[in-house]
């Protein structure tokens, strides 16, 4: 047994592969589902109201899919990371780590990287299903744009593990680690309210897989993109500082 | 004086010594300049009520914790020293196997695989070594916390009160198995229950309130700190028998629990077996058996800290 088996081992006996998988996946085949029947949903369930739907374009079921995704999806993937990070949230296991291994990187590393990979993974999965999904009840998407809005889905879940990171730096709880981390990410829009800073803002990537779909060019989100990769390694540092020197 | 951290190790001597160790929590001091000599090879004992500071100064000594002042001088590998905790617990979708190869692969990775089963069964849990730890009592997760600390063949075992809340049979294997590393390792523990210390520790430290109040050998703080006295089963008449022998000047007192017991304290030994035996069969008693009063680390602890 290896530090990285463990983290493996974690997410397979716990069965927090299967929550995430399944959120991704059931959004992925649920959404554009939605998007193309939503007209026939809202005559069957909408008490006898006349709406009048336009007809659904591909983006509309991307759209479905990662709204979802981005909420849901996004809430199990802190949680999984906050079970994960939180290696301190239990003394006596934080002890059992930290008076055999050294380095708190050493221990940090194996739990952000497979937590991020499942996710990253989850999250691909589930934008697949809904690609193929859409393409057989609604129409084609574009191939390149759509690559690129998974790209940078991944980029925005791995900083939003990198948040939980830190959090679980700052507050010992899992469940305290994982509200300090919506707060944070919750924060960012507001401060995107600012044109000048929102191109640059991690939570700019958050609505680049609808807006790709739609036709927006993905040099729009490199900007965020960089700056993501570079606070997610930012706050993997500070995470790295803050739980050398908390004491147990 | 500066906090220090661990420095790098002795080829010999004490296993670890500390010099005027301090910790304090805001205004509460939970380490009060405190000089600990762990003789290496030795099983220490370290003694004291509830919230004298023992788990504070484990942990700075485990590395846990920082010294607000003072210094830890290590006469041991840093990364030779294993630490169980009072209440050893782990992830509980591990196997108990899983558990002790990971604190190999952590610990001591060029030492051979088998020695996680000669661990598991050296802590006398080999046979729920595949189970997971969720299911396991408080005393299997204790021996888990054991194997898990010697699968890497430490040279400093620190254990944080190993016995408390165990079951008398728990409690038993636990102190055979700190017997037996008598010679393996230096072995630190901490424990209120004085029972267990006496039985196990060659050395003592006693603390109370951050303070260290007696550091030595288990036999010199016995045979220094208690008047001696004796026990004397008689054939009643215990209260009369104790007037008489109150009278001699080297009898500091005698107490009679019963009618048929007399403890008797004497101003030294010497004095007691030159006129114990006569002064009783002046005193008219009918003596069923004299034996020397062994003193306790009990009695001793409370003399100490009361």
């Amino acid at each position: 047994m290896t530090l990285w088996r463990m983290e493996i081992a974690r997410l397979l006996r716990t069965r927090r592969i299967v929550a995430l998988g399944f959120v991704y996946l059931f959004f992925g085949f649920v959404g554009p589902l939605t998007a193309r029947y939503m007209e026939q949903i809202i005559a069957r369930f909408g008490g006898g109201m006349a709406v009048d739907v336009p007809p659904p374009t591909p983006a509309d079921g991307i759209l479905q899919f990662a709204s979802n995704a981005q909420q849901i999806g996004l809430l199990v993937v802190l949680v999984v990371a906050a079970g994960a990070l939180a290696f301190d949230a239990r003394p006596e296991i934080g002890l059992f780590l930290r008076t055999r291994v050294r380095s708190v990187a050493r221990l940090l590393a194996p739990r952000y990287v497979v937590t991020t990979v499942a996710a990253g993974v989850a999250f691909v999965l589930g934008t697949l299903a809904a690609w193929y999904e859409t393409a057989v009840l609604i129409g084609p998407l574009p191939a390149g744009r759509m690559i690129a809005g998974m790209a940078y889905g991944v980029l925005y879940l791995a900083f939003a593990v990198a948040v939980v990171a830190l959090a679980t730096a700052v507050m010992r709880g899992r469940l305290a680690a994982v509200a300090v981390a919506i707060i944070a990410l919750l924060t960012l829009p507001i401060l995107g309210l600012l044109p000048a800073v929102e191109p640059w803002l991690p939570s700019r990537l958050v609505g680049a897989q609808v807006a790709l779909a739609a036709g927006d060019a993905p040099a729009d989100y490199v900007r965020a993109a960089i700056v993501s990769v570079l606070a997610s390694a930012a706050l993997l540092a500070v995470s790295t500082v803050l739980l050398r020197r908390r004491e147990t | 004086m500066t906090p220090a951290a661990p420095t790098a190790p002795a080829p010999s001597g004490p296993a670890l010594t500390t010099s005027a160790l301090t910790k304090r929590y805001g205004g509460n001091v939970a380490l009060d300049a405190v000089d600990v000599t762990v003789p290496r090879g030795s099983v220490y004992g370290l003694v004291g009520p509830n919230g004298a500071g023992k788990t504070t100064l484990l942990s700075i000594l485990a590395g846990l914790r920082s010294p607000t002042a003072g210094e830890v001088d290590l006469g041991v590998d840093p990364r030779r020293i294993a630490v169980v905790p009072d209440t050893p617990n782990f992830e509980p979708w591990m196997t108990g196997r899983e558990v002790v190869g990971l604190s190999l692969h952590l610990t001591a990775p060029e030492l051979p695989a088998e020695r996680v089963v000669q661990a598991l069964e050296r802590a006398g849990i080999a046979d729920a070594a595949d189970r997971r730890i969720g299911g396991y009592s408080r005393g299997m997760l204790q021996r888990l916390g054991l194997a898990a600390a010697v699968v890497g063949d430490p040279d400093l075992l620190i254990l944080d009160e190993p016995t408390s809340a165990l079951d008398p049979a728990g409690r038993r294997d636990v102190l055979d198995f700190v017997s037996a590393s008598r010679g393996q390792a230096t072995v630190l523990f901490s424990s209120h229950i004085l029972g267990d210390v006496q039985e196990v520790s060659d050395t003592v430290g006693i603390l109370r309130d951050g303070r260290l109040l007696f550091e030595g050998p288990l036999d010199e703080l016995l045979v220094g700190r208690a008047a001696p006295a004796y026990a004397v089963r008689v054939r009643g008449g215990a209260t009369q028998i104790a007037v008489r022998l109150r009278a001699a000047d080297w009898v500091s007192s005698v107490d009679t629990p019963s009618q048929d017991l007399l403890r008797v304290t004497v101003t030294s030994v010497a004095a007691a077996e030159a006129q114990l035996v006569g002064a009783l069969a002046e005193a008219g008693a009918t003596v069923v058996s004299l034996v020397p009063v062994q003193s306790s680390l009990e009695h001793v602890f409370l003399e100490l800290t009361s």
